[in-house]
């Protein structure tokens, strides 16, 4: 059977796809470092309190109050991403969906669990004691789980080939398992998490205010970017085992066949010596930049390994545009808006955390 | 139809979006409504300088937090996981049209989540003044976020003039955007205070907690007053077909909308409960009664505002299957298997109905329906349908009950489809319905001896079948009463009909004489006529033999409502006969002297095929009549389509008479004005599920099936291979001509509008016709008594009373009625009989020796005296039969099969 004629038609998108393709990227960034704080300050906390250390109790204890945030702020970034991700590719990210719907639909239900896990490792820290080791687990293993069926979808998505099996398996219990490019993807975000939330648990310590907190945030910028610096040397290895893993056809417009995307690629590696660089040296805010630098092209060869699967199939040029700019100039005046609104509310509070009352 | 259809028989897809979507709604309206109470509440505790209900107003924020946040958030996002799993052609619509609206939405959001973080986590530490201010920029951002969704969900059902313009804002501000914006506000303020009763009734202190729970109470008391006046402006607004559906078209909908209007009042006074001073340990069950009252009302809402819009997912744009209305006529012709991508197997062929009738059923059904699953489960659903019954309700789904979208699909893949669902899924026995064997019963011709005063005898049943529905404990349509009318001649110069000072009597063959021992007609007679009648005797007044009686305005002698069933009982061997002897004698008044004996018979079926559709087996020793699972299942169905509670009434012993309601000239009955007449409701409606059909969907209820055990159609024209619809026409222009007659009732005029005739004249041209008054006449096509051009039709063309009918007509001596020597309708001379060659033939044999009617081939001293010239009768007489040869060669017309059932 044809892959092609499995492929569902696309119906037409209101502006021209640059705009989504931007949105989309810069959306999906955002979502990246949020989630990544997320999912690798968890990691770090369950991590400390396995391994007992005293000195890193307050790292556990820290992170427990900025999880719900982090979910909360992760949840909300990746509805952005999402968004635009279905107006260029929802007719691929729909049959992908639903070849593994069981898996799909059950992320809402396991979701709210994990998250409310880390409420109560949030509200109940101290009266929990040992009990807490297992609400950080929960939620640590089910937002794991949760990668670990994005991975599936978004490159299941890229193989119309393999959709063939919807044929066997209607019932929408197929996971991607034999694409080669799965487990390597998947540890690469996974072990990226570690490494941003280590230094966010740098940053959390650089925060710490003047007398004995100011000893420990020293300690807990040090432990911070050696979990950093650590995470990044792994995913260097991971991210050749990733590389190694793509179809040939695909990894070499990356390894000098095609030069933007082999450009592209060189300034991301560089952005990670730089961070291994800085990070090893200790040096808080380059090693920051860096990582975001990294970050950002790293999701722009990740749009570029897209382009490359989907190129037999579909490329998002082709998409019928019936014009309608009104809406976009309104969401682009609204966000404007909103963030001005927001960042005054945030001044506020951090006007109400000085002075510390009425 | 674009995309795969995820296979979740049991759970049902639109059950998981109805879950999902239902509980995030509830805590979502929550967290719009109540970032309004708890600015309002702290105001309050501000204003009233009360240390308690600020502690009360924080302990509600972390609660609300935790609600709204990680409940109300995920789930949110989850309404868009399910849907994409679901319905991926019409979320793929709502995406690539609304994109800026979710994203403006999401804007919305997140300044939400930041002045509800901020707002919780700096209660104590800021300003009260800054405090408020971060609340009520809350407040804004969730009304606004709700403002956004409730364009879009609006848009579903109303999408206005978007449909031809594609803009943006005419699909976001569409008809039902303010009246939806304005329930949804109000009932969010009432759910906030739902809400707020769990938190006022746990606070400790008592005087405290009854200031808060009864200025909770508020929340809910007034915004419900709001209420009805928003619900009634959407109702205005939306489509005349949806609001059809919430008034009553659709039976499923109408407990959600009992539950919504009987919730509303039990909210309201719920809430004036909790104002008034109630004992401490009612208050907090109640807050968690009224809470559940509240989901149940929102829930009802919502599964109304929904289901209002079936068979459309996107009202008028895209059916709940993915495909679009305009794709139709592409789809019926190629065939939704070679339209859809993700289909295997393309060609409908019988060794595919497992994987092609799943892949229709998973296209067409499971979008709504489920198997063995939670709701709107098939199998119930499905299961008194037969085969056939399937292939008829896939014919006419959609057509005239609202709710479903037609069957989009060849005819083939409709039988595919039809398979699927009774053989496979119901695993219904497949089998070839053998064409019945008549068993052979002999009789004795009589005979006639042509002296010169002899008398000729001519008798006749005034139809040439009668009908009987012979399961009267459940609903009876035609009781036991052949009408048997005869004319005695006697020979001479002028032949004259002999009308006084004779004594006719008629008596049915051996076997039939008792016939309350095969059906329960008299056991139910008081209860279905209204009248208690003796075993035997029949409407009226008349048994099964006795004398006959003269009527001037018919010229003949008549025996009415003669009660024979075709049930024969021969030293207790049971025989099937729908052909019962009648002997009819006539004798002379004073001397008692023979004058002239025939014989005739008395056509009766209970060969009504409604098992067919509706299953269930032959009730009488598996040959004919109706049995109790048929009976039922007609019921059952009648009571879904029409709101009435016939089932129950026969199962409490007080089974009707369908002309109770449905006027019949039939049986003289008048009916309900309200109603449509019994011919026109029953063709109308089955019309319906029985198009595109030739005589076989005639065959499939009346009793002329070629295979079947009376075969009606006994005489030439039926030998012809004309059918039922030469003179009737098809099933559709016939039900078109009948419920034209009723066009002042609104069920006439929806059947009319849901049907198209199959034959040449056009719908706008078909005349109106009242049944068994406006007929087909010989004279249409037999123009001038002459032999009929081919394609003659006699349909469209009715007798304009009821004497004009054929079997009331006189000839042109104004004497003699034409069905004297011509014989019943359907079994006209010659007819050939299915039991006995020549039962329908006996008069005909008897006088003329020949099976032509009477007086054929200018054997005009049969009754005169001497042989005749002049065409007196009727023109066109006096010259040999035409129809000798076929009459002579032709065999009775090959049964064939009935086909699968």
């Amino acid at each position: 059977m044809n892959p092609a004629g499995l492929i569902p038609s696309p119906d037409p998108i209101p502006v021209a796809w640059g705009w989504f393709h931007v949105l989309l990227l810069f959306t999906f960034v955002v979502h990246l470092l949020v989630m990544n704080t997320m999912l690798g300050s968890g990691i770090i906390a369950l991590l400390s309190h396995l391994r007992g250390r005293s000195e890193t109790r307050s790292d556990s204890e820290d992170i427990s109050r900025t999880l719900p945030y982090a979910i909360a702020f992760a949840v909300n970034t990746g509805v952005a991403p999402l968004l635009f991700l279905q107006v260029l590719y929802g007719h691929l990210f729909y049959a992908s969906s639903i070849l593994m719907g069981v898996y799909w639909i059950s992320i809402v239900g396991i979701l709210i669990l994990a998250y409310y896990s880390a409420y109560l490792y949030d509200f109940k820290y101290e009266t929990l004691a040992g009990g807490r080791v297992f609400l950080i687990g929960l939620s640590v293993l089910i937002f794991l789980f949760i990668a670990f069926l994005f991975s599936n979808n978004l490159t299941l998505m890229l193989e119309p080939s393999r959709w063939e099996i919807y044929f066997e398996r209607p019932e929408g219990t197929f996971l991607n398992l034999m694409e080669p490019t799965l487990l390597p993807r998947y540890l690469h975000f996974v072990v990226a998490s570690v490494a941003v939330g280590g230094l966010f648990l740098a940053w959390m310590g650089h925060f710490k205010k003047a007398g004995d907190s100011r000893r420990n945030g020293l300690a807990q910028t040090e432990r911070g970017l050696k979990w950093f610096s650590n995470a990044t040397l792994i995913q260097l290895l991971v991210g050749f085992w990733f590389l190694l893993s793509l179809p040939d056809e695909v990894m070499t417009r990356f390894m000098g066949e095609r030069l933007p995307d082999t450009l592209l690629f060189m300034a991301a590696l560089t952005g990670v010596v730089l961070s291994l660089f800085f990070g090893f040296n200790s040096r808080l805010v380059p090693a920051t930049l860096s990582l975001f630098g990294t970050v950002v092209l790293m999701a722009l060869v990740r749009d570029l390994v897209r382009q490359a699967y989907l190129d037999p199939f579909f490329h998002v040029s082709s998409l019928r545009v019936v014009p309608q700019y009104s809406p976009l100039a309104v969401f682009l005046g609204c966000l404007v808006l909103g963030l001005f609104v927001v960042v005054w509310v945030l001044r506020l509070a951090a006007k109400a955390g000085k002075e510390g009352g009425r | 139809m674009n995309y795969p259809i995820w296979e979740i028989w049991t759970i049902g897809g639109p059950f998981f979006i109805a879950v999902i979507s239902i509980l995030h709604v509830f805590v979502a309206h929550f967290a719009v409504g109540g970032g309004l109470f708890l600015v309002l509440t702290e105001i309050k505790a501000r204003r009233e300088q009360s240390p308690e209900m600020l502690a009360f107003t924080r302990r509600h924020a972390k609660f609300f937090m935790l609600l709204t946040m990680v409940f109300g958030n995920v789930t949110g996002v989850g309404i868009w996981f399910i849907i994409a799993l679901v319905h991926p052609a019409a979320t793929s619509i709502l995406i690539h049209t609304f994109v800026f609206g979710w994203a403006i939405e999401w804007v919305f959001f997140v300044g939400e989540i930041v002045c509800l973080f901020v707002y919780f986590y700096t209660f104590e530490k800021m300003s009260s003044r800054d405090h408020l201010t971060v609340g009520w920029l809350y407040f804004v951002f969730a009304w606004l976020s709700l403002l956004v969704i409730n364009g879009i969900v609006g848009f579903m059902l109303t999408p206005g003039t978007w449909a031809k313009s594609g803009d943006f804002w005419e699909g976001f501000l569409n008809p039902s955007f303010f009246p939806s914006l304005g329930f949804r506000t109000f009932l969010s303020l009432m759910i906030a205070g739902l809400f707020g009763f769990l938190t006022a009734t746990r606070v400790s202190a008592p005087p405290v907690r009854d200031v808060l729970v009864r200025y909770t109470a508020r929340w809910l008391y007034w915004p419900i007053l709001a209420l009805p006046v928003f619900a009634y402006w959407y109702l205005s607004v939306i489509p005349e077909g949806p609001g059809r559906m919430i008034l009553g078209a659709s039976p499923e909908m109408a407990p959600f909308v009992r539950a919504f209007l009987s919730l509303m009042p039990v909210l309201f006074v719920g809430g004036i409960l909790m104002a008034v001073r109630l004992p401490f340990g009612l208050r907090q069950p109640l807050a968690w009664v009224l809470l559940f009252c509240g989901l149940a009302y929102m829930g009802s809402f919502e599964w109304i505002r929904e289901g209002a819009r079936r068979p459309f997912i996107i009202q008028g744009l895209m059916f709940s299957t993915g495909v679009l209305p305009s794709q139709e006529g592409e789809i019926q012709q190629q065939g939704m298997l070679a339209t859809a991508r993700w289909v295997r197997e393309r060609e409908p062929g019988p060794k595919n109905v497992e994987v092609q009738g799943k892949a229709l059923f998973n296209l067409q059904c499971l979008p709504c329906h489920t198997v063995n699953g939670l709701y709107k489960d098939i199998i119930p659903l499905t299961k008194d349908w037969t085969y056939r019954g399937m292939v008829s309700q896939l014919t006419g789904q959609g057509r005239i009950k609202p709710y479903m979208p037609p069957f989009m699909g060849t005819e083939k893949e409709k039988e595919v489809l039809a398979s699927f669902i009774a053989h496979t899924l119901h695993q219904r026995p497949k089998h070839e319905e053998k064409p019945f064997v008549f068993e052979e019963q002999p009789f004795d011709m009589p005979s006639f001896d042509p002296a010169p005063d002899a008398c000729v005898l001519l008798a006749w049943n005034d139809l040439g079948m009668h009908c009987v529905s012979d399961n009267d404990r459940w609903f009876s349509i035609l009781p036991p009463a052949n009408t048997l009318e005869a004319v005695l001649i006697r020979r001479g110069e002028t032949p004259e009909p002999v009308v006084e000072d004779v004594i006719l009597t008629y008596r049915v063959e051996s076997g039939f004489a008792s016939p309350w021992k095969e059906v329960d007609f008299w056991e139910w007679a008081q209860k279905v006529y209204g009248r208690r009648l003796p075993e035997g005797t029949g409407l009226a007044g008349k048994g099964l033999e006795g004398e006959m009686v003269y009527d001037p305005k018919g010229k003949v002698y008549v025996a009415e409502k003669v009660p024979v069933v075709p049930y024969r009982d021969v030293n207790g061997r049971k025989m099937y006969n729908p052909y019962p002897l009648f002997t009819i004698e006539a004798k002379d008044r004073e001397t008692g002297k023979l004058l002239a004996r025939t014989e005739v018979v008395a056509p009766v079926s209970t060969e009504m095929g409604c098992r067919n559709c509706h299953g269930g087996p032959w009730r009488w020793n598996g040959i004919s009549g109706i049995s109790d699972e048929t009976a039922t299942n007609i019921l059952r169905v009648h009571d879904r389509n029409s709101k009435t509670d016939l089932l129950k009434r026969a199962e409490k012993g007080e089974p009707l008479l369908c002309q109770g309601c449905h006027a019949d000239p039939a049986l003289n009955a008048q009916g309900r004005g309200d109603v449509l007449n019994l011919s026109a409701a029953m063709h109308g409606w089955h019309a319906v599920y029985m198009s595109g059909m030739e005589a076989d969907a005639c065959a499939l209820c009346h009793p002329a099936s070629l295979g079947g055990n009376t075969r009606c159609g006994r005489d030439i024209h039926t030998r012809l291979g004309i059918s039922c619809v030469t003179c009737h026409g098809h099933m559709e222009d016939h039900s078109i001509s009948l419920n034209k007659g009723e066009n002042s009732k609104p069920q006439a005029r929806s059947i009319l509008a849901a049907l198209e005739p199959q034959g040449s004249v056009p719908k706008e041209e078909i005349r109106a016709r009242t049944p068994w008054v406006n007929e087909p006449d010989c004279l249409s096509c037999h123009e001038g008594f002459e032999k009929p051009v081919k394609e003659s039709s006699g349909f469209n063309q009715w007798t304009e009373k009821g004497e004009d009918l054929y079997r009331m007509r006189f000839d042109e001596t104004a004497s003699l009625r034409c069905i004297a020597c011509h014989g019943a309708t359907h079994a006209l001379y010659p007819a050939i009989n299915p039991v006995s060659r020549d039962r329908d033939t006996i008069q005909p044999l008897q006088y003329g020796k020949m099976p032509y009617p009477i007086g054929s081939n200018e054997t005009c001293t049969i009754c005169h005296s001497e042989p005749m010239e002049d065409e007196a009768h009727h023109a066109n007489m006096a010259r040999a039969f035409r129809n000798v040869v076929q009459a002579e060669h032709q065999g009775p017309h090959d049964p064939g099969s009935r086909g699968i059932r």
